[in-house]
């Protein structure tokens, strides 16, 4: 890809945010279910019928990472 | 109607059996054949109805049932599986013949052996005790039974000899040391007992308690060694005689055991029915399609001395819900019964699971070579796994997405083993199966370089997928709150304004959004803006403005904050493009890093070494990861995006009276 110098590296900078996006977001995330994921693993331990609750509750966090993942998106766009 | 769409569990009738109190024992027996009748517990006694008294023969019965488990376990049968069904006729025949038989030998016969066990286990006990002190010669009865005289018989774990000697002069020790420890036995005056206590105990004394026997312990040893020896002969004759009663009856006793169980389950079911002095009122519930048959039934069976009436349903009650679905959609009850079991005014979604689990999980994984693999782990799992119902239905569900992976690898990704079957455009130089066959299929995807296709195509999907769940949770409110049922459409016009929203912004980017334009939002006005920098569609933010404004009124207000979460449903299945983007990259690295290895070493070792590394690379990565996080989330899109729409759950299931007659048959 020719590019001129100035747009390059704005492109890469672009990118760069992209990816802390999406990355950061995602460790947001993975925190977030975690806990999350190991309390509903032993509620549905202990009764079964919690599991349908444990799946809702385990990916509430994950609109983070699906917002991240939409800044990241439209990030590219710009590049 | 509801009969016949197969969206809705099985239409259940309420149903009322009545008859005269002789005839309970004959209707009891013609509802458990017949297994329709899911029945209410009956708990509101009165002057005049009463809970109903087991039949006669329970009694006798559990005290024979109670015999027969106990043979079982003096046998030690439980694990026992009969050759064949035994007929009930036979077993009734042998019955009281065999118990009196049985009863005599087994229980006697484990009486013995366990008091032949608890005798070897003491004579072991006497001759661990009387070993140690064999070196000292000592007469056994010698050792304890002195006025002024204080003995002590065991085991140190250091030499505690020259401290006792030390301390107390007039004392007697004998000492013989073992491997890691002392045996000891000491005798020491009366008064100074505590002393020698204290000055064995930092040695870690642990004391040795002897039989009360007379005699040498060198021969009381060899006595009780023998003794023990006939013990065991004995013993092995019970064992024997055990066996040979084990290999006559255990066929017999299991198969009993069932019946009996059987035949307590019966007895016992006037528990549960209201009786009055005359007579008895059964109530249920029945699958509508059945009643007939039941009412048949019971006038040949009982007859006519019970019968049944169906009784209107009131609002209040909620019928057992057993799901319909056609034979091939059956095992993915499997996901449903996971979550929940659907209310009976609810919809079943399975239909719709058969549908999207295999299409969803066949877009993700999309490989002919994987998705044959899944096949054949599908199928042996379906017809090799007889024993385990959940996992048999597995392995239809897992053929299934096989199934439909092949079809999509060969159709849309054109590639085999993440392979494709010709060099994309974009790298000509990439391996492809041109070196090995020229197959006339080219892809309409390319997973590594038409992500932004495949992730409007993800969109799409879901979009079609949300809807549906909207539509059917406008459907399961509709009957009971119109204003929820209006809510449900609220969300169908924001989840529209959102989907052209995204479309617009894409354009022309990808075919997908552009046929969207073009067909779907083809009659919407035209009207864009653009707001820092991105494209805004003026009917879509209409839409969705529309559709919030009137959340507050159906769902109320807190439904506002969710408006986000619809947004993150919809782009959850970009999922779809990225696991199938995922996988392909997986696949690609693996095979670009060992083909080189294969073919370019002319070494036939190092390639026949490449090779297995890349087979099992592929096989453990790419297969079963992929298979298994393909899966997951193939069923987490149902469950969470499309299920949370419509789905509540918390119905009961139909569990009619019934039993299932593995070991014996029963006769007409």
């Amino acid at each position: 890809m020719a590019l001129d110098p100035g747009t390059a590296v704005g492109a890469g900078l672009a990118l760069i945010g992209a990816g802390i996006a999406i990355g950061v977001a995602g460790l947001g995330t993975g925190i977030a279910q975690a806990q999350i994921g190991a309390a509903a693993v032993g509620a549905t331990a202990e009764d079964p019928k919690m599991f349908g609750k444990g799946i809702v509750l385990m990916v509430l966090p994950e609109t983070i990472v699906i917002l991240g993942f939409v800044v990241a998106f439209l990030l590219l766009g710009k590049t | 109607m509801r009969g016949r769409w197969m969206l809705k569990p099985e239409e259940m009738t309420r149903a009322v059996v009545v008859g005269s109190i002789e005839s309970l024992d004959a209707t009891i027996e013609c509802l458990y054949e017949l297994g329709v009748l899911h029945l209410i517990d009956f708990t509101d006694q009165d002057d005049e109805f009463r809970i109903g008294q087991p039949l006669p023969k329970a009694s006798d019965t559990s005290q024979k049932l109670l015999k027969l488990r106990s043979m079982i376990r003096a046998l030690d049968i439980e694990e026992h599986k009969p050759a064949h069904a035994m007929h009930v006729h036979d077993i009734k025949a042998r019955m009281d013949q065999a118990l009196v038989t049985l009863d005599l030998n087994t229980s006697s016969k484990s009486d013995s052996r366990q008091k032949i066990q608890s005798l070897i286990r003491e004579k072991d006990g006497e001759i661990r005790a009387l070993e140690p002190i064999i070196p000292f010669d000592i007469p056994v009865e010698l050792y304890d039974g002195y006025d002024s005289i204080a003995s002590f018989v065991g085991v140190c774990r250091t030499d505690p000899g020259a401290a006792l000697r030390d301390k107390m002069p007039e004392c007697e020790v004998f000492m013989h040391p073992r491997k890691s420890d002392v045996v000891v036995a000491a005798f020491v005056k009366i008064n100074d007992r505590a002393e020698a206590t204290k000055i064995l105990a930092d040695h870690d004394f642990q004391e040795i308690k002897l039989p009360k026997v007379k005699g040498d312990p060198d021969e009381l040893v060899v006595q009780l060694r023998k003794q023990i020896k006939d013990l065991e002969a004995d013993l092995s004759r019970i064992e024997a005689d055990l066996d040979a009663i084990r290999k006559q009856f255990a066929d017999f006793i299991i198969s009993s055991e069932e019946h009996l169980s059987i035949e307590i389950l019966k007895a016992e079911t006037p528990l549960h029915v209201a009786t009055s002095a005359n007579s008895f009122v059964i109530d249920g519930w029945v699958p509508s399609s059945r009643v007939e048959e039941l009412k048949t039934a019971l006038d040949t069976m009982c007859c006519g001395l019970a019968f049944m009436e169906t009784v209107g349903t009131e609002k209040h009650e909620e019928p057992p819900v057993k799901l319909k679905n056609p034979k091939p959609v059956k095992p993915f009850e499997f996901f449903i019964n996971l979550v929940s079991t659907p209310k009976y005014d609810e919809i079943d979604p399975t239909l719709v699971l058969f549908v999207t689990f295999p299409v969803f999980f066949g877009f993700m994984i999309g490989d002919l070579g994987f998705g044959l693999g899944l096949m054949a782990l599908g199928a042996v799992m379906r017809w090799k796994l007889k024993s385990s119902p959940d996992l048999r239905k597995l392995g239809t569900i897992v053929l299934a997405g096989g199934l439909l992976a092949s079809v999509f690898g060969v159709f849309l990704f054109a590639e085999a083993f993440g392979v494709p079957f010709h060099p994309p455009e974009e790298a000509l130089d990439e391996a492809s199966w041109e070196s090995v066959a020229n197959i006339p299929i080219h892809p309409v995807l390319d997973k590594m370089h038409d992500t932004q296709e495949m992730l409007g195509i993800s969109l799409f999907a879901g979009w079609i997928h949300l809807t549906l769940g909207l539509v059917f949770g406008f459907y399961n409110h509709y009957q009971h709150s119109l204003k929820h049922a209006l809510g449900k459409i609220a969300w169908i016009v924001i989840l529209f304004g959102l989907f052209e929203e995204m479309m617009v912004i894409a354009g022309d980017a990808t075919q997908t959004s552009a046929f969207v334009n073009a067909t779907v939002y083809g009659f919407m006005p035209d009207a864009t803006t653009s707001l820092i920098g991105v494209d805004i569609s003026i009917p879509a933010v209409i839409l969705i403005l529309a559709g919030v404004i009137a959340l507050p009124f159906t769902e109320g207000p807190l439904a506002l904050t969710e408006v986000i979460g619809l947004f993150t449903n919809l782009v959850s299945y970009a999922r779809l493009a990225a696991l199938a983007v995922g996988k392909g990259a997986m696949a690609l690295a693996f095979n670009t890093m060992l083909f080189p290895l294969i073919f370019d070493s002319g070494n036939v070792v190092i390639a026949l070494l490449g090779a297995v590394a890349l087979f099992v690379t592929q096989m453990f990565f790419v297969f079963f990861l992929g298979a298994l996080s393909a899966g997951i989330q193939a069923i987490r899109l149902n469950y969470v995006e499309f299920f949370l729409k419509f789905f509540e759950g918390g119905g009961t299931d139909f569990q009619p009276l019934s039993y299932e007659r593995k070991h014996s048959v029963a006769t007409k």
